[in-house]
């Protein structure tokens, strides 16, 4: 995409926005217009002051001038009089209009920058999980913040100076060459130079300060890599390497930005020199036409007064210019996002609950290609039944799953839920009916009965206690300072991998779907809860069929079929009597974990026979 | 990143209104020792913004003269006098400009880095206590925006004072020395301008806080929306989600048009009131103009000034709110830097350790460097007293021998392990390694002998290597593999692209649980300590791999004394002692034969794993369909 299309894509975004932004630049000019002739009226007072009694001025003065102070008379004094009511006057019309402006510029930018921001939240949530799976969560991250940032910066405040530049320069040039050509020349003497000079320095030091960003970045990271950390640092009394670590990069920012800023010292010292020779240029040469009698003061004071207005902005247009360059690159980078197609969504919705039957009839899957997961795959599952998938990491366990949920599309082969192909209906309707356990689930950083409710809505109270009951994470949730109001995550209470496991297990129960996954989603729950959480499960065993994916035999070894996976392929498949008793994979993990269980078994029986005797 | 940790979120007690009021003046002259430790800079510094003050003054007095020379006296110009005048002016205004950017830059790079180093010197000294009521993100808000507000506050902060004053004093001065009644006359509308500004400026100042604040939420909102979109997707709650987010949009879209309305209305009335002292200037200065007793050049001079000096109160009041608002922060960095670590030597072991090394083979507090035994007597801990954690605990353990530590979640295993480690002192009852209390040995001394494997093993970023590296610094490339090695996580990691020197991304990312822990692993094996600590540390490896570490744990454990605390009892049985804790105290103690024949509660816990145990289950599993 090149400039011009990110810049026309900005465009697209300001629909709605663009009346008022409109009525932002017109007020602006209107209020330019008032500001710009206030110096016009000290410069009337100043040349009537001067001249004495010998000032004639234009008819329309006059006119004024009766018609602020009220009186038929118009000496001297009503000629001051009324330049200083006219002055407070026009300047608060300005004033107002720059309000206008201020106003309406802020609610536009605003707004756009509002739905702008709406717009990708909702599109990230909508994009396919290949996506997420392919893009970095930090850079996904700085492209909705820091990037937006630029874009709102650019529309609140660049657009605006860049206007108010040409609009100053629109509004003077007239004024300044009806009062005086040479003054006027003379006045534009040093503007291209100045102006050239600061897009040429701003455009050089673009880099640095990208420089400066990314060494306060490492400074950051490495500060929360140990405060994360802490516990490690201590264990292993790194403190001296940690601070020695830290040092280098808080000093490397130091030094970087040190260096920027005195860039800028520079660079502000020779415009400002240039910017006052300038004024000093007019100041000098408009006292000689003074002097001369081809200028009044009141025309030199002016001149000097909207050079002082104008050069400024001047000045500060190179930075805007490059921020506004800026701007585009962001917002070119927001569009690369919002260009990616999302999930399709225009499948059926049949409406009515799923029964629970599963079949999968050769499929095949490769997150990339050339790198086959899952291979032939087929295999189905009865409605209420309990399947277990076992297999080593790797082996394509979770792929299955992450199909099932519709986050990924299959290619080749075929999934029939209900004898209807999971293809053809809509993912919402998909994933209402399938719950999902992950080893390690995300939880919202929300209230524990909030993140329970995510399950279910409206689940009542009561649902929501049966759920954590059977979840066996009840109890420690009656040990929070809080309870169920309890804060999960950084602001609140610390839960363990276990205590995330079975909140995570809760919130999926309290949605009653008629398909389960679990996940390896008890690893960290330990075997005494494990028990008791199958036992509920098993209660729960007819309105749903289960899917669950473990490493230990305990675990799976009860369900109504087991599927054993290597390298994206069935190796096995059967209960857990047929494979113990035929050679493969199965039965080599029931010989490692079986030793174990021997032993134990061996003790039990030996404890037990003594106590008999 | 930044703006992300820029988070007034964290509620820490810190109420920001309370210090509007009034400026806790001891608090800003701690502070200003950073500015001050800087004394050649600050100076010149100073320096700068006065001599950029006067040539500011300069340009309408120089004005006024060239004015009056042609306009009054009739005489020709010296072009050459007033042309280098107001050059040498420019030039001095330009040198301090550059002067006063580069110094105060300078001032303000350096005061920023000086105190964040101070804050993560003392953060590295602070107990755990300090860190278990602070989240990171929390102390990283401090650390960053925190800390760069307040340098800019000790270094452009200071440098507009001094230019303000100067500034506003030397107007003053000019127009009284032109003209005392029209001075006062024009200079009357200061206190009004003041007024305004510091209204206006606080007003803004908040409103812009609040825009801060919201915008950290939503960046905080679109962090958790990508961390959680395949739960987002499971759950369908992407209409909701998107519900939530439109309430903060909606609360940002309001607080910055607030914010910008309040900045609109504030530079139209500092205008007007600029216009109303150009207005006083032209009305009586032009009377005195033409009364003679001013020239015209004087009154063009009084119009710049009038129209120059609502800059240095915008500036002066701009800077007394952001002060005063930046209170809470001031006095949260200062509790940062100043908090004293709850646990550190005694002034006695701190004596010891700078007295000059004694006896080869000592440790560096002057006692022997081994652990032949840890002795726990009546130890008693609690976070909060009327909650005790542990209640006393007699405990002795020798040189060499490896204990198990079981139990229910939350029973005391890990503040026990804490306990050990110093990490946490106890709150009644004394720790004795080899006779002498803990306390009165060298916290650096005992913690460099540990090896720790947690449950949620922390990897930094950067290669495997690095990582392993971490147990031992000077170990060579040939120790890190045979630690590797020994910790079983060799495999996995020459099966990786780049082998050992594979970036593993921030925290770690890039690595399944499994892989962190066997590296954490390694990690602990390389360091070679006397003490191995092990908190569920074969969680999350299928069980292949756990087989595989325990052969080394096996050779590992020889040796040295380690206390691992497990939840697969299988993991433990051939430990010297095995520990059981409940609610607070060891209830049964003694190896696993020995456990077995109790038939208590470790017996329980062992049954329950076996193979017969869910054989029963099982049938409960087919009887309840």
């Amino acid at each position: 995409m090149n400039d011009k299309n990110k810049a026309l894509l900005l465009w697209q975004h300001t629909s709605g926005y663009r009346g008022i932004f409109s009525v932002a630049i017109i007020a602006m000019a209107i209020g330019y217009i008032f500001m710009f002739a206030v110096p016009l009226v000290a410069r009337f007072a100043i040349d009537a002051i001067e001249q004495g009694d010998t000032f004639v001025p234009p008819s329309w003065v006059e006119a004024m001038t009766r018609l602020i102070t009220g009186s038929t008379e118009s000496g001297l004094l009503q000629y001051l009089i009324a330049a200083a009511i006219a002055t407070v006057v026009l300047t608060a019309i300005a004033g107002l209009f720059l309000y206008v402006r201020g106003r309406c510029s802020a609610v536009a930018s605003e707004g756009i920058v509002r739905r702008l921001r709406e717009r990708i939240y909702s599109h990230l949530e909508h994009l396919p999980a290949s996506y997420h799976d392919r893009s970095d969560t930090g850079d996904l991250l700085q492209r909705c913040s820091s990037d937006m940032e630029t874009v709102r910066v650019f529309l609140a405040a660049q657009i605006i100076e860049i206007s108010r530049a040409l609009l100053m320069l629109i509004t003077v040039l007239p004024i300044l060459f009806a009062l005086d050509i040479r003054m006027a020349w003379l006045s534009l003497a040093t503007m291209p130079i100045l102006f050239i000079a600061a897009v040429v320095f701003f455009q050089r030091v673009k880099n640095l300060f990208l420089t400066v960003d990314e060494s306060e970045a490492r400074m950051t990271t490495t500060l929360q890599e140990n405060l994360t950390g802490i516990r490690v640092v201590r264990a292993f009394a790194r403190q001296s390497y940690e601070t020695e670590k830290f040092s280098a990069r808080n000093a490397e920012f130091r030094d970087e930005n040190q260096k920027l800023i005195g860039l800028l010292g520079i660079y502000y010292a020779i415009s400002d020199f240039i910017c006052l020779s300038q004024i000093g240029l007019l100041l000098l040469a408009g006292a000689a036409w003074v002097y001369q009698g081809s200028l009044t003061v009141g025309d030199l004071f002016a001149f000097i007064t909207y050079e002082g207005m104008i050069i400024w902005p001047i000045r500060h247009m190179g930075r805007v210019l490059t921020d506004s360059g800026k701007a585009i690159v962001a917002m070119g980078r927001i569009a690369e996002v919002l260009g990616e197609p999302v999930e399709s969504q225009n499948e059926t919705d049949p409406r009515q609950p799923l029964s629970g039957h599963i079949a999968f009839d050769n499929v095949s899957f490769e997150y990339e290609p050339g790198r086959p997961v899952l291979r032939d795959i087929s295999f189905s599952i009865e409605p209420g039944q309990t399947l277990a998938i076992l297999g080593p990491p790797g082996s394509g366990k979770s792929t299955i799953a992450q199909l099932l949920m519709r986050l990924y599309d299959y290619h080749q082969g075929s999934i029939r839920i209900d004898d209807i192909e999971l293809s053809t209906l809509s993912r919402k309707y998909v994933r209402s009916q399938v719950a999902i356990v992950l080893q390690e689930p995300f939880l919202y950083s929300a209230s524990v009965r909030a993140n329970l409710r995510v399950g279910r809505i409206n689940a009542t109270e009561d649902e929501v206690l049966a759920a954590t009951r059977a979840a066996a994470i009840h109890e420690s949730i009656e040990g929070f300072p809080r309870r169920y109001d309890s804060m999960v995550g950084e602001r609140g209470v610390t839960l363990s991998g276990g205590q995330r496991q079975r909140l995570a297990l809760a919130r999926a129960l309290l949605k009653k779907p008629p398909i389960l996954i679990l996940d390896d989603a008890l690893s960290a729950v330990d075997t005494d809860t494990e028990s008791q959480i199958l036992t509920s499960l098993a209660e729960a065993r007819h309105a749903q069929t289960t899917i669950i994916i473990a490493h230990r035999l305990s675990t799976v070894m009860h369900a109504d079929k087991i599927l054993v996976l290597n390298e994206g392929a069935v190796a096995q498949e059967g209960g857990h009597d047929d494979l113990a008793e035929t050679d493969g994979i199965y039965r080599n993990l029931c010989e490692i974990q079986g030793a174990i269980q021997d032993q134990i078994d061996a003790d039990v029986r030996e404890f037990e026979h003594e106590r008999l005797f | 990143m930044s703006d992300f940790f820029d988070d007034e979120n964290y509620n820490d007690g810190f109420e920001e209104d309370s210090y509007e009021h009034g400026m806790n003046l001891d608090l800003w002259r701690r502070l200003l020792g950073y500015t001050l430790s800087y004394r050649v800079e600050a100076s010149i510094l100073g320096v700068c913004a006065v001599t950029t003050a006067i040539s500011e003054i300069a340009f309408p007095l120089i004005t006024r003269a060239v004015i009056d020379q042609v306009a009054e006296s009739g005489a020709a110009l010296n072009y050459w006098y007033y042309g280098s005048l107001y050059m040498g002016f420019v030039a001095l205004l330009a040198v301090s400009v550059g002067g006063f950017i580069w110094f105060g830059g300078k001032l303000r790079t350096h005061v920023s880095h000086d105190i964040r180093a101070d804050g993560f010197a003392n953060l590295q000294r602070l107990s755990f206590s300090f860190y278990d009521f602070r989240p990171v993100g929390w102390l990283m808000a401090r650390m960053t925006s925190d800390v760069e507000r307040l340098s800019n506050i000790l270094a452009w902060g200071l440098l507009d004072l001094i230019w303000g004053c100067t500034m506003m004093l030397g107007i003053a001065v000019a127009m009284l020395f032109m003209d005392v009644s029209l001075g006062l006359i024009v200079l009357s509308v200061i206190p009004v301008l003041a007024w305004i500004s510091l209204k206006f400026q606080r007003m803004i100042l908040r409103s812009a806080r609040e825009v801060r604040k919201t915008n950290s939420r939503i960046t905080g909102s679109f962090n958790e929306s990508i961390m959680g979109v395949r739960t987002t997707k499971a759950f369908v709650k992407e209409a909701e989600n998107l519900k939530g987010f439109g309430t903060l949009t909606d609360t940002m879209f309001s607080a910055s048009v607030l914010n910008k309305i309040q900045a609109a209305l504030y530079l139209p009335l500092v205008l007007t009131l600029g216009a109303v002292a150009s207005g006083l200037a032209l009305v009586f200065g032009g009377l005195e103009v033409i009364w003679g007793t001013i020239t015209a050049g004087t009154l063009v001079a009084f119009l710049a000034y009038a129209r120059h000096f609502f800059e240095p109160i915008q500036e002066l009041a701009n800077w007394f709110a952001e002060m005063q608002m930046a209170q809470a922060s001031a006095e949260r960095i200062i509790s940062l830097i100043e908090s004293e670590p709850e646990i550190q030597d005694s002034a006695d072991v701190r004596s010891r350790i700078a007295a000059p090394a004694g006896t080869a083979g000592l440790a560096l507090d002057g006692y022997h460097d081994r652990i032949e035994q840890i002795r726990l007597e009546g130890v008693s801990f609690a976070y909060e007293p009327e909650h005790p954690v542990l209640k006393n605990v007699d405990l002795t353990i020798n040189q060499g021998e490896n204990i198990a530590i079981v139990g229910s979640t939350g029973g005391g295993k890990s503040t026990l392990v804490n306990l050990i480690c110093r990490f946490y002192e106890p709150t009644a009852g004394s720790i004795r390694i080899d006779g002498v209390d803990y306390r009165e040995r060298s916290l650096k001394w005992l913690q460099s002998n540990l090896g720790i494997v947690l449950q949620s093993s922390h990897i930094f970023g950067g290669t495997i290597r690095e990582n392993i590296r971490y147990g031992r610094l000077d170990a060579s490339d040939q120790d890190v593999t045979d630690a590797a090695r020994r910790a079983c996580a060799h495999d996995f990691i020459v099966a990786m692209e780049k082998g050992y020197d594979t970036e593993v991304g921030e925290g770690g990312s890039k690595l399944s649980a499994g892989q962190k822990q066997l590296i954490s692993f390694a990690r602990a094996v390389l360091a070679d300590p006397k003490i191995l600590i092990m908190d569920e540390a074969t969680s999350s490896v299928d069980t292949v791999t756990e087989k595989q570490i325990q052969r080394g744990m096996r050779e590992l454990l020889r040796g040295r004394i380690s206390l691992v605390i497990a939840h697969r009892l299988s993991t433990i049985r051939d430990a010297d002692r095995i520990l059981v804790i409940e609610h607070g105290s060891i209830i049964e103690a003694g190896n696993h034969d020995e456990l077995m024949q109790v038939q208590g509660r470790y017996h329980r816990l062992y049954t329950q794993q076996s193979l017969s145990q869910f054989t029963k289950e099982s049938r409960s599993w087919q009887s309840a369909s």
